[in-house]
């Protein structure tokens, strides 16, 4: 271990670009994005080369990097990945990336501040992914909290505070929870590293309480039904680059949670609780495909049709099979992509209009047509269409649930119907119908906002028509996952 | 048992800031400009700094001794001292009618009586002390009775609850007294591993630390600190909220090392429920507050619940984790206060945080900075601030306490509204009314890098600091027990 790892570099890469924007003056505010747009693409094309240097045969964690830390309570600062968290490095890279890109003219007031808030964001959400040290997981699971309150309620909509307020206090008090059952995890056994800590033994009664501590927070973050009251408000407040991050990556942290942290490290306690969250996760796709029926707020809608996928996901997960894990986090890579993408495009149309009521629009297939095809894909990636990234990620998720518990699957599949029946609903009162008074004549889509779709586009057929390297990437490290499991 | 013996060398640096502050005193008539008073304190807490670098260890007496504890306590004291300073003189700038020489002076004297409390070997000595440091805090409380109506009010309450805690201290001593015989730490000890009066010296401590929970404003005592802080002047917030209670919690170890280590259990539980109301109280009465002093003041209760929840375990590392929640404290609050002193130069009505609307517009910097502090307050990575909690926790739990702890944290999470606030104030909320900026003393500035990168640094990298305290406490621990 010598040098800088790639990990390292590429965790901290942003932070010289939040170095280079503090010595710009505020003005030069072409300069400020400049700079920033440079150092997310030089972050993401470093993940991309991790990509590509990973060795998907071996199950170990790899580009492992360990130094000592905090030695008077024994933690390291210990970095690495396998292949449930390799996915997700080059995604977190690439949001912030299409996050600059989408903000390049929707931010208008207080852009130094913006920028070095996502770069910050940048930071915190790859640190997440990549520590294997508990207690600088926790720091970096907290600290992404300090941007996301900021960009929601800066730059956020009319209900930007009290959203932002509800976010942050929410997923603090989740938080609790998990900082003390690592303190518990520590105390035990005298060290905060994962790798360490997998597979020992713990009484079952403890390990059911460490297990509700973990779940709690992550429960918050998925979110889980019943704790999912704060996103719906977050992400329709938030600035589209806000709702693409909490979409993309903050809610993904729940489930990467659940994957890294409980399966492994409490295995009888999975066991006992599966059922429970398998109930809780159909609960949560079917009430909030039926609550999507209802909205009449575009993003607000989006939103409640996350935590109907986030549902899913959860499914996948505590099926606690190979496949439906796999289906799981996949699709949490597809819904941060689909999502992500959902919210850009609502983001497009509001920059213009500055409405996000689906009564306001209609008809505006025939207005701004290019626009309506990029987010017909996009819808049927949602729905789940065979062929988009959606429909691999469902699938999965469901055969895998199907070896668990068939009657739970069949509630679930309903969720696919009425997910396909209100995204289509969506789609006709925005694009089709007849034309509003407020959507002629609007401004043709700029380079950034085509760029960023289009590569969206791009990624929802790759993963839609060829997804197996990626699930080979995935594959040695969920096996290797599920032999701690009894 | 060490031989008494008039060793005048020990008392040296508590000899030099009696003299600064007569100095300071005697001299002010004459002068009339009035920044030599800032110069002859600066030079005095460099001098004292050295001082503590070189003084060699050993006894004035049998009530006074200058050992690594204390000396290492008086050095972490100084340095904030120091920035203390550095915020006094551009305050004093602003409202220029304080009369300088005497503000600096009683600070010498105030901090005079700190550092004989912080050496003190038996309980007279540490009353001497303790009501040494206060004094000078009456008047200086007072001291802008011209520019705030409130001012007297604040002092008078100070007062009173100091006369209250004074009073309890009296009945500890009789109590402590009566049953020892005796008012020197080394004594008391050797009485309590005897294993006889323990239940006669558990009495007595309850009426110890209600004297010192008046003087560290935890709840049910906590009443006089919005009141006092509000009328203070800025830097002497600093004091009363950083730099006194930064003491007396060194004192408290000290003392329930030294003298009480046989109950330490005990009396640890019997700080919880202190402890637990003070976060609560404060956190929850922070939440309204529109007056940015008054706020910081109910925080300043809710954070020395954290700091003693410290000492519930008795364990010595758990000392030092109070240590180190002090110690962040200190330099979080020296760094907010620098801004609001940064503020009211511009106006005084900034101190209101509804006026506050918008400031991040024009003062992009300073919001930012606030930010920092704030987070650090409210205890989010990576600040300071986290780190400080984390580690008290760790301890509570090991300890055990798990309840508390997470009564505690569910606490802070309200604890964590009132900053928020501020911060969506700063930088949610239109502002109206735009201010015209005003130069940046460089002392601000100073103390305002300094007070940033202590914060930052210790969220990140705590490791050194930590290190040094665990050391001061386990030198001292292991020279106490070769005594026995």
């Amino acid at each position: 271990m010598e040098g800088l790892g790639i990990l390292s570099a590429i965790l901290w890469l942003p932070l010289l670009g939040i170095l280079a924007l503090f010595l710009i003056p505020r003005e030069k505010e072409e300069l400020i994005k400049l700079i920033t747009l440079i150092t997310v693409l030089l972050d993401f094309i470093l993940s991309l080369i991790l990509l590509l240097k990973f060795d998907y045969s071996n199950p170990a964690f790899q580009f492992v990097e360990k130094r000592p830390w905090l030695d008077i309570i024994n933690s390291f600062y210990f970095l690495g990945v396998d292949g449930i968290s390799i996915l997700f490095v080059p995604l977190s890279t690439l949001v912030t990336l299409l996050c600059v890109l989408i903000s390049w003219y929707s931010i208008e007031e207080k852009i130094k501040e913006f920028y070095l808030a996502l770069l910050f964001t940048n930071i915190a959400m790859v640190g997440v992914f990549i520590s294997l040290d508990l207690l600088l997981f926790y720091i970096f699971w907290e600290a992404l909290l300090i941007p996301m309150y900021l960009i929601i309620g800066i730059w956020g909509g009319p209900r930007r505070i009290y959203s932002t307020i509800k976010f942050f206090l929410y997923t603090f008090f989740g938080s609790i929870f998990l900082l003390v059952a690592i303190i518990y995890l520590f105390l035990t056994f005298g060290t905060f590293d994962y790798t360490f800590l997998v597979g020992k033994a713990l009484p079952f009664h403890v390990e059911k309480l460490l297990f509700l501590g973990f779940l709690i927070a992550f429960a918050v973050k998925v979110p889980m039904w019943p704790l999912h009251t704060w996103l719906p408000d977050a992400h329709t407040e938030a600035p589209t680059a806000g709702s693409v991050i909490l979409a993309g990556i903050l809610i993904k942290l729940g489930g990467y949670g659940m994957v890294r942290f409980l399966l492994p490290l409490f295995p009888q306690a999975t066991l006992f609780f599966a059922k429970l969250i398998l109930i809780l996760s159909v609960i949560a796709i079917i009430y909030a495909g039926l609550a999507c029926l209802w909205q009449e707020d575009l993003k607000r809608l989006i939103a409640y049709s996350s935590v109907s996928h986030m549902g899913f996901i959860t499914l996948g997960i505590f099926s606690l099979n190979p496949i439906g894990i796999k289906g799981a986090l996949l699709q949490m890579i597809n819904h941060g992509i689909v999502t992500g993408a959902l919210f850009m495009c609502v983001g497009v149309i509001y920059d213009r209009t500055h409405s996000r009521a689906i009564k306001y629009y209609g008809g505006l297939a025939s207005t701004f047509p290019l626009y309506a095809a990029l987010f017909m894909v996009f819808t049927l990636a949602s729905i789940g269409l065979p062929g988009t990234n959606g429909f691999i990620g469902e699938f999965l998720i469901l055969q895998g649930a199907f070896l668990k518990d068939r009657f739970l699957v069949v509630l679930a599949a309903t969720g696919v119907i009425i997910g396909a029946a209100y995204m289509l609903w969506l789609y006709q009162r925005v694009f089709f119908e007849k034309p509003s008074a407020g959507v002629y004549n609007l401004a043709p889509m700029r380079w950034n906002e085509l760029t960023a779709l289009i590569s969206m586009v791009f990624l929802v057929f790759l993963i839609g028509l060829y997804p197996n390297p990626f699930l080979d990437l995935m594959r040695v490290s969920v096996t290797k996952l599920l032999t701690n499991l009894p | 048992m060490v031989t008494p013996s008039l060793n005048f060398g020990s008392l040296a640096l508590e000899m030099l800031l009696l003299f600064s502050g007569i100095f300071l005193f005697l001299v002010d008539h004459f002068m009339k400009n009035k920044n030599y008073a800032f110069w002859v304190s600066v030079l005095t807490v460099i001098a004292s700094l050295f001082i503590l670098l070189f003084i060699p260890f050993g006894d004035f007496t049998k009530a006074f001794r200058v050992d690594f504890y204390s000396s290492s306590i008086k050095f972490l004291l100084t340095i904030g001292f120091f920035f203390l300073l550095f915020l006094s003189y551009p305050y004093l700038k602003t409202f220029s009618a304080l009369n300088f020489g005497e503000y600096y002076g009683l600070l010498f004297f105030s901090l005079f009586g700190a550092y004989v409390m912080i050496s003190s070997q038996d309980f007279l000595t540490l009353f001497l002390g303790l009501e040494l440091m206060s004094v000078s805090l009456y008047f200086l409380i007072a001291s802008q009775f011209l520019y705030k109506r409130h001012a007297l009010e604040g002092s008078l309450k100070y007062f009173i609850a100091g006369a209250v805690s004074a009073t309890f201290y009296i009945l500890f001593l009789c109590i402590l007294y009566y049953a020892t015989g005796s008012i020197y730490f080394e004594e008391v000890i050797k009485k309590l591993s005897q294993g006889h009066l323990r239940g006669e010296l558990l009495v007595s401590f309850v009426f110890f630390l209600g004297a010192f929970s008046i003087k560290l404003s935890l709840v049910p005592f906590h009443m006089w600190a919005p009141d006092a802080y509000e009328s203070s002047p800025l830097p002497i917030v600093v004091f009363l909220a950083g730099i006194v209670k930064f003491a007396l919690l060194a004192v408290l170890i000290k003392v329930l090392i030294l003298a009480f280590s046989p109950l330490k259990l005990e009396l640890g539980k019997l700080i919880i429920p202190f402890a637990l109301f003070s976060i609560l109280i404060g956190s929850l009465l922070a939440i309204k507050q529109d007056n940015l002093v008054r706020l910081l003041a109910y925080s300043s209760i809710a954070h020395m619940g954290f700091a003693v929840l410290g000492l519930t375990s008795g364990e010595f590392s758990g000392y030092g984790f109070s240590l180190f929640y002090m110690f962040v404290y200190l330099f979080t609050t020296i760094g907010t206060f620098a801004l609001l002193i940064y503020f009211i130069k511009i106006n005084t009505h900034l101190l209101n945080i509804n006026n506050l609307a918008g400031i991040s517009k024009d003062f992009p910097l300073c919001s930012f900075l606030f930010l920092i502090f704030l987070f650090s307050l409210a205890g989010i990575p990576p600040t300071g601030g986290f780190m400080a909690k984390f580690y008290i926790f760790v301890m509570l739990i090991k300890a055990k306490y798990i309840a508390v702890a997470l009564l505690a944290l569910l606490i802070s999470v309200i604890g964590a509204y009132p900053y928020l606030r501020v911060i969506k104030v700063l930088y949610m909320d239109e502002g109206l009314i735009h201010y015209k900026k005003k130069s940046f003393s460089i002392l601000l500035t100073l103390t305002l890098i300094v007070a940033t990168f202590i914060t930052l640094l210790l969220g990140i990298y705590p490791k050194p600091l930590l290190d040094f305290i665990q050391r001061t406490l386990f030198l001292y621990l292991s020279l106490q027990f070769f005594q026995f």
